[in-house]
């Protein structure tokens, strides 16, 4: 086994005495996809915040490349190599499409330039790059947030909700990007709700329930397994 | 000629003009230019902060008077010749913001607008208090000295030295940064954004103005007291200013400046009670009507960039 990217150790994160996420520990190997999902409120997105620094952790640890990240801020998560998207849109409205892309970056302004150009052509959205992201309609700032993440090559990419409300033509690209990703070496773990993109994506999936992990294992194995029927149909 | 060359050609002409304007002018013109060059270097500092990054500051005028004090006493005190008591009020504003900054931008929408408006009042108590500086309630007066033009001059310097950091802030990517914060500031710090550090230094950007235009004011009026360089009524100008030209953009407090500071004046000789009437007329109708201001209207239809 690789030595993982995202180890994950016995985190908890209540609010207000109901755990969010309870105990969960996880760890994800280099240039693979996995895949998390759960019942609403089973605490997917809450385990992001807790991954990304947005929300504090109450206890556990989180380990990116064998180095404790847990308890820096968000920014400095980022910076380490961590890329996320949310699952609300949260494009800069009122900077361009370009300006989207541009913002996130250091260094070189041409060189930046440059990347988030070819970045917009692979989303075809080339011909709004001056467009404000507001102004664009929701798939379209869908794929601005995908490709800003992209921008800072990250080598763990956590995608909220990637598939929720793009149509199917572009989904197929969207999910090529994630296969072409991932045989660039990156790590992906994604939410989503559509199985079909589970199923087909993913080589691992976690299942949470209630906050915790209740299944972890190939796709074919969790479809069949009783617990994570029992999560999403009751008993 | 391209409009870019025909704005720049305007641009410099008026520049030229106003230069020259002290050998011409009578002596209420040179006052009502040297007061729009004040109201414009304060606009376009409120900008730099607020209609950036979206931190709305409820105080700014705590810098004008930490500006104005400072100028004052250094000039009465220490013999300070009065542009470089200029200088240092625009410093010593700057450790103000510095100081109240840190904490203060921790505060998230109407909490930090509170907390600027309390700074305001910390600060107004504190010259009052500490008589044996600032003179306490008597104030300071300043020896005379009739520097009208050179005021003038420096005014003008001012105004234009804010508005060109502005422009030079909008066109850059730490400006597009500040705007992040103003979109989205969760997203931003995801992006790997330093927020905390972004908006610190467009706090002390938009303190050094207000600092330096206030020494530059109280050596112009010879004589500085508590109420008269800690008034809310001219925080509540400057964002009035900046809403109605347009915030978040390079000229739009200077419009409304130009704009404000005309109307209020050709008002005010006439009906001195209507004016106030006509100046909250106009917060309400902006606000209602036009909350992004006149070039962020102009800027959104014709797709124009942020430095009009």
């Amino acid at each position: 086994m690789a030595r993982p990217v995202l180890e994950v150790e016995r985190l908890c994160k209540s609010f207000g005495g109901v755990a969010a996420v309870d105990r969960v520990s996880l760890a994800l190997e280099p240039g693979r996809i996995y895949g998390l999902i759960g019942p609403n409120g089973s605490g997917k997105t809450t385990l992001f915040n807790c991954i990304t620094g947005i929300e504090r952790r109450d206890v556990g640890s989180t380990r990116f490349n064998g180095v404790r990240i847990d308890g820096l801020k968000p920014y400095e998560i980022a910076r380490q190599g961590i890329g996320r998207t949310f699952q609300l849109i949260r494009v800069f409205p009122e900077l361009t499409a370009l300006e989207n892309l541009l913002v996130v970056t250091r260094g070189s302004l041409a060189g930046a330039e440059a990347r988030a150009l070819e970045l917009l052509r692979f989303v075809k959205l080339d011909g709004l790059k001056h467009e404000y992201a507001g102004n664009l309609s929701y798939g379209q700032q869908k794929l601005v947030e995908f490709v800003r993440v992209l921008m800072r090559d990250p080598s763990l990419i956590l995608l909220d909700e990637p598939a929720a409300g793009v149509n199917r033509t572009l989904l197929n690209d969207l999910l090529e990007a994630v296969r072409r990703l991932r045989d660039d070496g990156k790590t992906v773990l994604l939410v989503e709700h559509d199985m079909k993109v589970v199923m087909g994506l993913c080589e691992t999936v976690f299942v949470l329930d209630h906050g915790e992990k209740i299944a972890e294992g190939p796709p074919g194995v969790i479809q069949a397994d009783e617990r994570v029927i029992e999560a999403y149909f009751g008993r | 000629m391209t409009p870019r060359g025909t704005f720049r050609l305007g641009l410099v002409v008026l520049v030229a003009a106003l230069a020259v304007y002290p050998a011409v002018g009578t002596g209420y013109g040179l006052r009502a230019v040297l007061q729009i060059f004040m109201w414009i270097a304060l606009a376009a500092s409120w900008n730099l902060i607020s209609g950036l990054t979206g931190y709305v500051s409820f105080g700014h005028v705590a810098f004008f008077g930490a500006g104005a004090y400072t100028g004052a006493i250094l000039i009465t005190r220490a013999g300070w010749s009065w542009p470089t008591a200029a200088l240092a009020g625009g410093l010593a504003a700057c450790v103000v913001a510095l100081v109240i900054g840190y904490p203060c931008l921790r505060l998230k929408g109407p909490y930090f607008a509170i907390a600027m408006l309390g700074l305001n009042e910390v600060l107004r108590a504190l010259v009052s208090y500490f008589e044996g500086l600032t003179g306490g309630g008597n104030g300071i007066s300043l020896p005379t000295l009739e520097a009208t033009v050179p005021v003038y001059y420096a005014m003008g310097l001012a105004a234009a030295a804010v508005t060109l950091l502005t422009y030079l802030v909008i066109t850059s990517r730490f400006g597009l940064r500040l705007m992040t914060i103003r979109e989205d500031e969760v997203a931003a710090e995801a992006m790997g954004i330093d927020t905390a550090r972004h908006k610190l230094y467009a706090f002390l950007l938009s303190a050094a103005g207000p600092g330096i235009v206030g020494a530059l004011a109280a050596r112009d009026q010879g004589y500085i007291e508590p109420i008269s360089v800690f008034p809310l009524a001219t925080t509540i100008t400057m964002i009035v200013m900046v809403l109605f030209g347009g915030k978040g953009t390079v000229w739009g407090p200077v419009l409304g400046a130009v704009v404000l500071f005309v109307s209020q004046e050709l008002v005010w000789a006439r009906f001195p009670y209507l004016h106030q009437l006509l100046f909250g007329s106009i917060i309400v109708a902006v606000v209602l009507l036009m909350p992004r201001g006149v070039l962020g209207v102009l800027q959104q239809r014709y797709h124009l960039p942020r430095t009009i």
